[in-house]
Formats: C-alpha cells, structure tokens, sequence
C-alpha cells in the first residue's frame, strides 16, 4: 500500500468515525435530518476547531484544504524544480539522484551562440529551438488574438438581431477539446481535404470564366463602376468621410492591386501585400480622423483608375493549374505555423471576447449618447471613448493571452507534433519530450528547462504590464 | 410606399425610438458574421457530414456533402459486387458489374445475367450511387465489431466523467471554503494568504510540470485518476470569483444566524453557500470546461493505463493509431464532442453570460 492510501485511510477513519461520534453525542438528529447530519459530517473539521479554538480557529480550518492543495502541488514543485534541475541520472526516487551542480543548465547554454540553435549540443538545440519558435509564436499570436477578439466583441455588442446566438457561436470553440479541434482541422487541412477541394474549384472557376472572351473588359468596367460609387459614398457627407464604405473601398483596392499587380512591371512579387497595406492605411487614415481623409481617398480613387487602365493593357488570366498544398506538412513554407495561429486564435478567441465583451457593456451608454448629440462620428467615439475605457480589460485580455500563448502544447502537439522537421516545435513540447517521452527520461534536464522558462515568462509578462501600464497613463 | 418599404427592411432591432436606419456598417457586420459562421461552424459541420460517410467516400475524399456510397448488389454464385451502371452508346442505361480487372476495355456482366460476360469502354460506366447513411462507422468502435476494440468508449467515458465531477465538486466546496474565510473573517495572516493565492495565479502548470510529477509519484497516486484530480482542484480563480462574490453578502445575515447560535460550518453551508450559487455556478461551469478538455497532465499520468484514459487520451491513441482509418476517427471525434456540446446547448446562455459578467480565466 502506497503513504498516500494508508494516510487517506487513516485520515477517513479518523474523520467518518470520530466525526460522526462527536457530533452525535453533541448534537440531537430526527431521522429525516440525515442529510444535514451529512452535512454536518463533511465540515466536521471545521465544527470541531470551533469547538476548540473559538470562531478565530474557524477561518484557518476553512482554508486548510485549499491551501495544502496550493502548498503540495504549487509551491513544493516550485521548489523542487530548482532542486530537481541540479541533479542528473534517470531515477524517480529524490534521494536517489546524484548532485551534478549547473550541469544541466550548462548543457543547455553549450551553444557557440545561442541565437544560432544549430550550433548547440543536442540539448541545447531542442531548447533554443522550441524557445525561440514559442517567442515567435508568442509575438504573433497575441497580437492577433487580441484584435480579433476584439473586433468580434465589438461586433457582437452592436444593435444586431440574434446577439446571444452570435456570442455562443463564437464560444462554441472554447469548449472543444484539443484533440477534437486537431481532428477536425486535420481533417480540414487534409491534402486532399475540403480546403485544397474549396480553393481548386474556386481557382479552375475563374480560370474558366477569364477564359472568356471580353471578360477582362466587362470585369474592367464593372470594377469601375463600382469603384466610382463606392468613392462617391464614402465622399459624400460634408465633413469626414465614411468608415465603412471606406473599409469597403479598401477591400476593393486591395483586390485591384492583386488582380493588376502593378510591381511586377518592375519585376517584383508581393502586388497583393502592397494593395493590403494601402488599403490599410488608408482606413487608418479615415479612422483617425485626419484632416487628409478626404485627399487620401481622392488619391487612392486616381490611383485605382490608373491600375484599371494598366490592366487593360496588361491582363494575363491565367491562374494555373492548382497544386494542393499539405497545408500541415509541407515544410519551409510557413504553413503549418500560420495553421497553428489560426487554430489557436479558432479555439481560444471565444473566451477573451467574452471578457472584453464584458468591459464593452460596462461603457455607461450616455457616452456614447452624448457623443451622439455632438455628432461624433462613430470611428471618433470608438478612439475616443471605447478604446480608453476598453484599456484595462484589454491589458488583462494581453497578459492572460501571453501566458496562455506561451504554454502551447496541445494544438502543436496533435496537429504538426512539432513539424515538418523542427519548425513548429514549442519549449513545453521539449520539456515533455526530455523528461517524459525519451528514451533515457532526463528529468533533471527538463527542470532546468522550466525554470528558464518560468524566467522568460516573468521577463515578459512584467515587460507587458509596464508598456501598457505606460499607454494607459498617457 | 416603395419609402416605406425600404424603412421596413432595413430597420435594425430596437423600438421605434431606439431602432436605426441600416447603414453600411451593419453589412459589415453582418458579413463579418457571416464569415465566422463560416470559419467556426463549418469546420465542425464539415467533420460531422463527412463521419456519416462510408469508408470508401471518406477514402476517396469525396467533398459532397451527402453520404452517398457505391450501391453493394449480391449476386448469386459470385458474391457482393459494387454495381456501375452502363451507358450505352444509344442512351440506353443498364445496370452492371465488373467482371474483370479494369482496363480500357472493361469486361462487364448484367447484373440480371451474370452469365453475360461483354467488353465496354471504361468510360461508358458510372458508379450507381444511393445516399446511405453509414451508421457503422459509429457502431462498429462502440459495439467493438470488426476488430474495433480499441476503442472502449465506456470506460473513457466513465473516465472523464469521474474526472471531471469529482474535481468539480472538490473544487466548489474547498474553494468555496477558503473564499468564505478570506471574504468573511478578520484574522491573522489574511494578507499572507491573500498574497500566496495570487502567488499561484502566476505560476503557470506548465513551468512545474517536471517536478509536479515528482510529488505525485511520492504520494502514490500517478497512474490513479486521483493523480489527475487532486493536483488541480484548488485553483486560484475560483477563490478570486468566490471570494468577490462573498464579499457582496451582507454581514447583518452571518450575525443573524449567530445570535441564532448556528455552528461557522452551518453559516457557510445553509447561508452562504445558497447565496453564492451564481458565482459557484460559473466555478462550475469553468471546471467542467477545463477537466474535460485537460491534455497534457493526463497525458503524462495515465498515459500508460488504456484502463484509466480519458476520452481525450483515448482519441488521441485512436487517431494515432489507425492513421488512415479516416471514418472511425471521424465518429469517434463526433461522439466525443457531443456531450460537451450538449451541455453547451442547454446551458449556452448561461455560460456566456457567467464567463462574461464574473470574468477572467
């Protein structure tokens, strides 16, 4: 019998038995008050610091549980890493493993440069691998995930028919397990899966129809046309412009720039990264309020007409055939990394939404309506009012999304398993890896690990807390 | 008329005052729905229209929606054929089987006269399809036939259900305990408690995973359920939402109950208790949520024991397992996902509105 059997059986006698005597001979129950006798069964501890210390024992009984939970499974592993990443050897028993000093973190740090994983020994490789893959993941991944929920927060708290079906479909993911959300995207992503099927059939499509003849023109003329109303509505009040159509305008030039490509008449790539940042800017533009708004727009409207002439003279429709992509293995493509932020964002976006949801319905409501009497228009009131009263809710979305971020295991770990090669490999996979899954399990090695680890989440997490605690002071 | 019309269907929700003419920005949104439809719901919709699929559909990648499956006929004296129907070059169809290998020049036979062996273009011949709904792929793990047996669903189920009922219920009542003691008592040492607890909010599992399993080991319970359950049930969160919650109860209602000579104990479970459900609610909801969907500290504690996997663990093994067998896994993932849906179903608004109104993770 194991300590922890023979303790709890001890314990459960001791309790059971001397509780139910104490409290029998002390108290007097009917038999329909079995279940408060249960009852009183559970707190038994608690009754009986009372009795011994007075009401002042009471509150240390009532966090005993909790805190010896806390205390044994929190804060001794805490100190025992430090402990356990001194020593070496594969033994499980503590008193069993040699004292072996920094060894473990002198292996790790065994690097010519530790910026350059490759030159490291085997150990050191797997760590500055995953680290820096989980730092990249990190950097990207936060970002990402706080706009999104944000924006899908703001969406959602809008004046929208079906607002509670919209929010629970946006939780939906979070209550999903890992391993179903790797199993349906692998299922998605698959080579021959219904993404590569959407997007063949999609491009073979308009392969076709540009096919056409006088496609190209119609196509032309047709952009134009909408082109010029799109321009004209989001001139049309007196003042500023507005965002929406804008953002509409926007999208349509990003597509335009796309379709055109103008860099390639210099012999460069990448028309469509160019039309998304314009595009981008320009909404910026707008959003902020510029007393530019109105030039900038009118420039991006003889600009788009430019690139509609250029292609008049330029049109090359041909997409090709489509060569499906093994969107999770496929290395040196940066494909399997970008599916796993956008996995992630997939399966953890719902719950930040709902706290920033939170702290949009916490905005008193006659802000927003005394923006209103003063005409403001709604991208202001979002600067001005949304945005810094949103902050506070907002930095707490970032630490917990870093914290959250940086732990990655489960998605990597059942979508890529850290490939193709080591491209997806994250820091908490190569702690499972040397301590639980090798051959020779290193456990000593893996501490060493997490406590580097712990170092450069604090780094972080402080570093976050101060930049934004900067901003909101500003 | 044709003003009105128009003032009609585009109005937004909201009473005559409130309600606002339907601008652009509500396309937007609409789209920006529309899109998440698309990236959240279909995915999972996908994954459930293709597990009802035979395995020769799900093989074959077949991207309709519809279960359709290749018509099976018995054909006397040469077994089940899969049936292809022949188009003629007069247009006349009729229904065949293969009889040969399938070269250019098919040998095929009538199903009706088997005996009536002919040779036909390879490219005259159509599948004849039906739409079946292949229910095997659920029954056959579940009811372990056709060497299926890995998959034992009871027990995983009864696994993670154990799982996670008793962390809950082990984690509302202790940590309910010490919210009480921490909202509702002046003592000693609060401020020191008060502090360990926010201690532990910022040390993440992952960084003590190594020496987490050194304790377990010592306490003899890796390898056990209790392994899973016991580490995690105290978790600084729910103290937090607990303890908010208890500090709005009034402390007249505690006075009360004591000039009524009430035991602490019988305070905290007949008064407080009661009185916090809708934050112990959240807890519990927030519990479920993560002991169900836990990976990585099973993975590591009961890996070893088919006995003793989750649901998690068991798909896990499943899909490693039979990587090509793409319509049990499908089903198998189906079935794990429809408990937690379920309860999402009947409590989604509930939740939502918890999560949102109590708060952080």
């Amino acid at each position: 019998m194991s300590l922890a059997a023979i303790l709890m059986t001890v314990l459960g006698v001791l309790w059971i038995g001397g509780g139910s005597v104490w409290l029998l001979t002390r108290r007097r129950y009917k038999l329909v008050q079995v279940p408060s006798f249960l009852m009183d069964l559970v707190g038994f501890p608690v009754e009986y610091a009372q009795s011994i210390w007075g009401r002042g024992g009471v509150p240390y009984a009532l966090l005993l549980p909790n805190m010896l939970i806390f205390g044994l499974f929190t804060f001794v592993p805490m100190i025992l890493n430090f402990y356990v990443s001194f020593t070496g050897g594969t033994s499980i028993l503590l008193f069993n493993r040699p004292w072996v000093g920094l060894q473990q973190y002198a292996d790790i740090f065994s690097c010519e440069t530790i910026f350059e994983p490759r030159t490291c020994s085997n150990a050191g490789f797997s760590f500055w691998k995953g680290m820096f893959n989980t730092l990249w993941f990190v950097v990207i991944q936060v970002p990402v995930l706080c706009v999104v929920a944000l924006v899908t927060a703001l969406v959602v708290n809008k004046n929208i028919r079906g607002r509670g079906f919209w929010r629970a479909m946006f939780f939906y993911p979070v209550m999903l397990s890992p391993v179903v959300i790797a199993n349906i995207w692998n299922w998605v992503l698959h080579r021959k899966g219904v993404l590569n099927e959407m997007i063949g059939g999609t491009r073979d499509q308009l392969s076709a129809m540009a096919g056409m003849t006088g496609f190209d023109i119609v196509v032309t003329v047709l952009l134009a046309v909408v082109l010029m109303v799109v321009s004209e509505r989001a001139l049309r009040s007196s003042d500023t412009p507005s965002l929406a159509w804008t953002a509409i305008f926007g999208a349509l030039l990003a597509l335009l720039f796309a379709w055109a490509n103008p860099l390639s008449l210099i012999g460069l790539g990448g028309s469509i990264w160019l039309g998304g940042a314009l595009a981008l800017g320009l909404v910026l533009i707008v959003s902020g309020e510029s007393r530019h708004a109105r030039i900038a727009i009118i420039v991006a409207g003889i600009l788009s007409a430019a690139l509609l002439i250029s292609i008049q003279f330029d049109a090359v429709f041909d997409f090709g055939r489509y060569r499906p992509i093994n969107w999770l293995v496929q290395p040196n493509t940066g494909w399997p990394f970008f599916w796993l932020v956008f996995v992630f964002t997939w399966s953890h976006m719902g719950f930040y939404m709902l706290i920033l949801l939170a702290g949009l319905q916490a905005i008193p409501s006659d802000l927003y309506e005394a923006a209103r009497m003063d005409a403001t228009r709604p991208a202001r009131a979002f600067w001005r009012i949304t945005l810094p009263l949103i902050m506070p809710t907002l930095t707490v979305v970032l630490v917990l999304a870093l914290i959250r971020s940086f732990q990655i295991f489960d998605e990597v770990y059942l979508l890529t398993g850290g490939g193709p090669g080591r491209e997806t490999f994250m820091i908490v996979q190569n702690i499972y890896e040397v301590a639980f899954t090798n051959q020779s399990k290193d456990y000593g090695e893996g501490a060493a690990g997490s406590v580097l680890m712990a170092v450069v989440i604090a780094i972080f997490t402080f570093f976050q807390l101060w930049i934004t605690r900067r901003q909101s002071e500003l | 008329m044709l003003n009105r019309l128009s003032t009609f269907l585009t109005r937004t929700a909201g009473n005559k005052d409130t309600a606002e003419r339907f601008g652009m920005a509500d396309v937007l949104a609409y789209g920006y729905l529309l899109l998440g439809v698309l990236i959240v719901l279909v995915p999972v919709l996908w994954t459930f229209f293709s597990s009802i699929k035979p395995e020769r559909a799900v093989d074959s990648f077949d991207t309709r929606l519809l279960p359709i499956a290749q018509v099976q006929t018995e054909i006397e004296g040469i077994g089940t054929k899969p049936e292809w129907i022949h188009e003629a070059e007069d247009g006349g169809e009729r229904k065949v089987f293969k009889a040969g290998p399938t070269r250019k020049e098919t040998d095929v036979a009538p199903i009706d006269d088997p005996g009536d062996v002919f040779k036909v273009p390879r490219t005259q011949l159509r599948p004849s399809e039906e739409i079946r709904v292949a229910t095997e792929n659920y029954l056959d793990p579940l009811l372990k036939r056709h060497g299926q047996e890995n998959f034992t669903f009871g027990i995983y189920l009864f696994n993670s259900v154990f799982v996670t009922v008793m962390a809950t219920l082990i984690t509302l009542i202790i940590n309910a305990m010490a919210a009480f003691a921490l909202s509702k008592y002046r003592f000693r040492g609060r401020l020191t408690f008060t502090i360990l607890i926010v201690a532990t909010l910022l040390i993440p599992s992952s960084i003590i995973l190594v020496s987490l399993f050194f304790v377990v080991w010592s306490f003899g319970i890796f390898g056990s359920l209790w392994g899973v359950i016991i580490p995690a049930a105290a978790t600084p969160t729910g103290v937090f939402l607990l303890r908010q919650y208890m500090l709005t109860i009034p402390d007249e209602l505690l006075e009360a109950a004591r000039m009524d000579a009430a035991s602490e104990w019988r305070i905290f479970w007949r008064i407080v208790m009661p009185l916090s459900l809708p934050a112990l609610s959240v807890l519990a909801i927030l519990s479920v949520i993560w002991r169900w969907n836990d990976f990585l500290w099973p993975l590591i504690v009961l890996i070893s024991d088919p006995e003793k996997h989750t649901i998690q663990l068991g798909l896990t093994q499943y899909a490693g397992e039979f990587d090509t067998d793409f319509h049990y896994i499908l089903a198998m993932t189906v079935v794990s996902l429809i408990p937690i849906t379920l309860v999402f179903v009947w409590l989604q608004r509930f939740i939502t509105t918890g999560i949102a109104t109590t708060g952080l993770k």
